[in-house]
């Protein structure tokens, strides 16, 4: 009854099983007799080394050298051609060279993460490229936007025909650089994602690859800031707004006129940014009664739309938190568990062959959950203040005598310094 | 608003030949920037969108290769079309680097020209002529306000889209694999519920003839040969086939007998693959398992499949062939979300031997565990002992015992031999194994590691069978030799009760319903015995065809297979 | 009165200057002093790698930065190679029909009976992974996909990580740029 089989096949020698997972040796290793072939060690794979740091320690020299130049070219020398100059520079080795990576906005999510998460260290360079912009700015304005931002620079350079955007119009738009500040923030905090560099236009451009769609958006933001100067700067870019409220406190000023306004007017159309604010006049008396009723109308308006505002953040916790990776695993494994979906998707099923329990990945799941909750509570929280400030802003008056760079929005470009009279005094003078 | 050169001022324009010059880069670099981009969006659709499609050509004719091997022609077309697509993609990734450095300077050289040309259209800055100041702060007021409170309700109105849109708790689950009742009430493997060949039903029929169709709900026509028993959840039926070149699943409607639907298990790795097997052994011996929403079959080829119950292929895996002497036989086995494989092959010292874990849901192996044995013809049951599963195997001469989640040995006991057939079964708290020919062997499975001195409660040694697996009720442990011997062991401490030559041949192993032994018999002879302490006569149901395979039990019915049939026994009422 | 108001205002806005840049100045101090490590690359665990095909398509550059690398000491250097050959080859030798990789970057060179030694051109290889595959199916597992620091650019959010269905990509010290396998005593 017991008998002998034959197997006849000719991949006698594939009797094995998959393991992915396992490295297990199949086959010994062979023992070469006949020639003297030895076999290659590993280091034609680890000779391929990176960079070394010292390019790195490079570039925050760089950038801090940029920096430096760029206040003077703003404040002291005050030549709207040196500082294209060096903006020219900045586009060249920030942008092309070093393919724009790592920049000052992006070091924003770097420097969250490292605060939230113990397991990463954020490099010294990365601490460096965040800090001093911020610190330039603290003491000389956006002179970083002017001439060192590659971003910048790139946005500065295709602007050919400047249309202005509507002043009541702006204060809306520049919302969106708060929403995506804040959701950078989050992002970064949660450890999901780090969305400044996902949607980045420029990068793209900088490094001449990418993916199509990506591009698209890169030409996009180009073509547009042909005819509107400087939209990513001026409406998306996330450090703006932190640069915004630190060059509102910084010690010296970007002025129009080297020395005193003489209200010539005839530089009133000459930012391409709409930063110039013109003198006010008194308003009429009834309107004040009326707008201080609204102002207070506004003020108590403005708890109300925080509180609502962080209520809808944490609402949209569960759905934002998909950007994290193993809330998006644990919600298809929940699915296909539950049979409300059909097949496997190469996560679920590299997870599910780690031997992990599900019950472990449902209880990650709801800590990211629950992060999003409260970070979607600061969230909404921060863009109901702002919003709500943004509303109040409008009825406050600022009395002004002279025509001046807006603070907070002045790009330090230097264009509109020679169409003041007073400049071109100067300049005969020297 | 911007200062622009009104009509009037266009005489002013100073006209130099170095404007002309800008202007007239400006233009050429334009045109050249539009062109380079058009051709660099030209190569960007032939990578996305001709290159897979001559990519799934090749594959195609590769396929068609392996069935005419020596066409020249197809051959040479082959070479040619790989040849292509490589030349192709070396070109069209070098035309793409250097095209992003055309575009680049030519727009660098467009924007110098416009820029130049700007520089050089000197203009007078000209402002607006002034508007009423007042209106227009008040103005600007209205409007920022009005502006702000609309994106608001915008922002809000996504916002409040974003958070009810499919929200997905995690609390209301129930558990994804079948519950210990459910597997309970069906047949879902080989030998039932934790393959102790033991049916929890009451009203399973004690009377039936195959000649006279008495208490035979139907009859119906299995295509392909096999030695394996089928299997049976709710209202289907599974079993599987094959012959030399096709290896099949098959469902059966459970209540009129009807074939639902089949399907064939290939893997393009194995296709082609034929091996030679036993008659004895079939080319279908092992028996497939569902877990209630998925069937899993597995063949001597070392393919395995896995349909849904309405049978669509869900995944199949190629394992390899397995090395084994009689043919591999092992069925498979079902825990949770884990498909069991006892992959035991050749000899001891080969290493070869293993115990694979297979995702349900994805077919991807989730552990691995090697096996110190050779090859084995048992199957591996998963019993509950002490609040906790175990995975548990035959082997010579390993018992062993595996943590089914992740392959770790719990324990193993050196008590078996030589070439092992019948399975283990766990009941009145032991484990049962059985050394063909030479011994049954009680393990009380509590203990941890090598438990060979320490947990064998004890062995008996008569009458011991080579195929057939034991069946206990706890109280009694029944051995079946192949020949006809019955014999009946006390499960305390192994005392021999009795012994019964029933005088014909098993291969199918006893189950236990209720308080009566069925054995089944080579020729399809169904022995109804009632158990005790003393041999009674048992009740014999004739079926008329040969029976190798072991039955299935479900509510109410028996489902035999005999050479040719699949035949659903029970009480038309 | 309005001098006041305009000096309370300095007053103001100076000590809020003052608290900004003290704050930048506990910024650097903190995360310089957290843990002072080196700059970090991106690497993939290959013990992690399901060979997708995602490291081929994801990364931002069109010639992808992972390349298929291989650790000859694990390699069994087989006649039949698994991660060289389809399936079912017609015949053991370098035809078009019988080769597993799109783009012919795995090079096979006789070494004595029955050894064969494989080689990867990396100028060729796309990062697709299939040799991955065959080999740590049915082979001994030393062809693995790997990040090629002379191609990487670093970014600082990686776009293969992010697609990465087993998460097999993490930060690693730039001094110990690879995560290579090791040999497996059976």
């Amino acid at each position: 009854m017991i008998r002998f089989v034959h197997i006849l096949i000719t991949i006698v020698v594939l009797l094995i099983f998959s393991s992915l997972v396992f490295g297990l040796e199949r086959f010994p290793p062979p023992d070469f007799e006949e020639t003297d072939y030895k076999i290659p060690d590993t280091n034609h794979i680890t000779d391929v080394v990176p960079q070394q740091n010292i390019f790195e320690y490079i570039d925050v020299a760089v950038l801090a050298a940029g920096l430096l130049l760029s206040s003077y070219l703003v404040i002291k020398k005050r030549s709207r051609r040196l500082v294209f100059m060096l903006m020219i520079f900045s586009l060249l080795y920030f942008g092309f060279w070093r393919k724009g990576c790592i920049c000052p906005i992006g070091a924003i999510q770097n420097v969250v993460l490292s605060f939230f998460d113990n397991s990463y260290a954020v490099p010294v360079t990365v601490v460096l490229f965040f800090i001093l912009p911020l610190v330039s700015t603290l003491f000389f304005g956006r002179i970083f936007c002017a001439a060192v931002c590659p971003l910048g620079g790139i946005q500065d350079l295709v602007l050919l025909h400047p249309v202005s955007v509507p002043q009541w119009l702006e204060s809306a738009l520049r919302l969106l650089a708060y929403i995506y500040l804040a959701a950078a923030v989050l992002f970064a905090a949660t450890g999901s994602a780090f969305i400044i560099c996902r949607y980045d236009p420029f990068v793209s451009l900088f490094r001449l690859s990418g993916h199509f769609s990506i591009l698209i958006l890169g030409a996009c933001f180009l073509l547009t800031g042909m005819f509107i100067g400087r939209p990513y700067c001026r409406f998306i870019c996330p450090y703006g707004v932190i640069l915004r409220q630190f060059s509102r406190l910084s010690k010296w000023k970007v002025t129009i006129t080297p020395d005193d306004c003489i209200k010539c007017r005839l530089c009133e159309d000459a930012c391409p940014f709409g930063a110039i604010t013109i003198p006010t006049v008194d308003w009429p008396q009834d309107s004040y009664s009326k707008s201080k009723k609204l102002l207070g109308l506004l003020i108590l308006l403005l708890p109300i739309l925080v509180l609502l505002g962080g209520w809808a953040g944490s609402a949209l916790g569960p759905s934002w938190a998909r950007m994290h990776a193993n809330v998006r695993l644990a919600e298809r494994i929940y699915l296909e568990n539950q049979g409300k979906v059909e097949g496997t998707t190469d996560a679920s099923s590299a997870f599910r062959a780690t031997g992990k329990p599900t019950e472990e990945l449902y209880d990650e799941a709801s800590a990211i959950r629950k992060n999003f909750y409260f970070g979607g509570w600061l969230f909404g929280g921060f863009i109901g203040l702002v919003a709500g400030l943004k509303l109040i802003m409008p009825s406050i008056r600022k009395r002004r005598t002279d025509f001046q760079a807006d603070r907070a929005g002045c790009l330090a470009c230097g264009r509109c310094f020679q169409f003041c009279p007073r400049e071109h005094v100067r300049l005969k003078n020297l | 608003m911007t200062t622009q050169v009104e009509n009037k001022d266009a005489e002013n324009r100073i006209k130099t030949p170095l404007y002309e010059a800008a202007s007239g880069a400006a233009i050429v670099g334009g045109i050249f920037s539009v062109i380079v981009l058009g051709l660099l969006i030209v190569n960007y659709l032939q990578i996305k969108l001709l290159d897979p499609l001559r990519t799934e050509r090749l594959e195609n004719w590769k396929i068609k290769l392996l069935e005419q091997p020596n066409n020249e022609q197809l051959l040479s077309q082959i070479r040619e079309l790989d040849l292509q697509i490589r030349k192709d993609r070396i070109h069209r990734l070098d035309f793409s680097k250097k095209g992003a450095f055309l575009l680049l300077g030519a727009v660098a050289v467009f924007l110098i020209g416009v820029k130049s040309a700007k520089v050089l259209k000197k203009r007078l800055p000209h402002p607006a002529a002034p508007t009423d100041i007042q209106m227009r702060q008040i103005r600007q007021a209205v409007r920022a306000r009005w502006v702000m409170t609309t994106t608001l309700a915008l922002l809000a109105a996504a916002a409040l889209f974003l958070a009810v849109k499919g929200r997905l708790d995690f609390t209301e689950t129930g558990p994804s694999y079948a519950t210990d009742e459910e597997i309970a009430k069906n047949w879902p493997s080989f030998r039932g519920p934790q393959g102790s060949g033991i049916s929890s039903y009451a009203n399973i029929p004690v009377k039936w003839d195959g000649n006279s169709g008495e208490a035979i709900v139907w009859k119906t026509n299995i295509p392909l040969p096999g030695h394996n028993s089928p299997v049976v959840w709710n209202d289907r039926v599974f079993i599987s086939g094959a012959n030399k070149g096709k290896c099949q699943v098959y469902c059966y409607d459970a209540v009129s007998g009807k074939l639902l639907w089949q399907a064939d298990v290939v893997n393009q790795s194995s296709s082609g693959r034929e091996i030679d097997m036993e008659d004895d052994t079939g080319y279908a011996a092992p028996t497939v398992a569902t877990d209630g929403k998925r069937v899993f079959a597995i063949f001597p080829t070392g393919d395995v499949g896995c349909f849904d119950f309405e049978g669509k292929k869900l995944w199949s895996r190629d394992l390899g062939v397995p090395e084994s002497m009689y043919g591999y036989a092992s069925s498979l086995a079902v825990y949770q979300n884990l498909l069991f494989i006892q992959y035991d092959q050749a000899a001891a010292e080969d290493n070869k031997s293993r115990m694979i874990a297979l995702d349900t849901f994805s077919g991807t192996t989730v552990w691995e565990t090697k096996r110190p044995v050779p090859n084995s013809w048992t199957s591996p049951i998963v019993a509950k002992i002490e609040d906790r599963s175990q995975l548990i195997t035959c082997g010579d001469p390993w018992v062993i015992a595996y943590d089914p989640l992740n392959g770790a040995e719990l324990w193993r006991a050196d008590c078996l031999g030589t070439d092992v057939a019948p399975s283990p079964i766990y009941a009145g708290g032991f484990v049962f194994g059985i050394h063909p020919y030479t011994k049954l062997v009680a393990i009380k499975p509590i203990g941890r590691g090598d438990v060979t001195e320490t947990h064998i409660a004890w062995k008996a040694e008569d009458n011991i069978p080579d195929i057939c697996s034991p069946v206990s009720d706890g109280e009694f442990v029944f051995i079946l030799e192949t020949t006809g011997y019955l014999t009946c062991y006390k499960v305390d401490d192994g005392t021999k009760l009795w012994e019964k030559d029933l005088k014909t041949n098993f291969t199918s192993s006893p189950s236990l319903v209720g308080d009566s032994l069925y054995l089944l018999s080579e020729k399809g002879v169904m022995f109804i015995i009632k158990i005790g302490a003393e041999a009674l006569e048992p009740a014999q149901c004739a079926l008329g065809e040969n029976c190798y395979a072991s039955p299935a039990f479900a509510g109410g019915r028996i489902y035999i297979r005999t050479d040719k049939n699949l035949y659903c026994i029970g009480n038309k009422d | 009165m309005q001098t006041e108001t305009i000096n309370r205002r300095k007053f103001l806005k100076k000590g809020l200057w003052g608290t900004c840049l003290a704050g930048l100045a506990a910024t650097a101090a903190l995360f310089t002093k957290k843990k002072h490590k080196t700059n970090t690359v991106w690497q993939l665990d290959p013990y992690k790698c399901v060979a997708c095909g995602n490291c081929a398509t994801y990364c931002v550059l069109e010639e992808s930065a992972v390349k298929c690398v291989h650790a000859h000491a694990i390699c069994g250097y087989c006649d039949l190679c698994t991660g060289f050959f389809e399936p079912q080859p017609r015949e053991l030798d370098t035809g078009a029909e019988n080769q597993l990789c799109p783009t012919g970057a795995i090079k096979r060179s006789f070494i004595e009976d029955p050894y064969y030694e494989y080689t990867i051109d990396e100028s060729l290889c796309n990062g697709c992974g299939k040799c991955v595959k065959g080999c740590s199916a049915f082979g001994n597992g030393s062809l693995f996909l790997q990040v090629r620091h002379d191609r990487c650019l670093n970014c600082n959010e990686c776009s293969i990580a992010a697609a990465c269905p087993s998460q097999a990509y993490k930060r690693v010290p730039v001094d110990k740029p690879y995560l290579l396998k090791k040999m497996e005593h059976a």
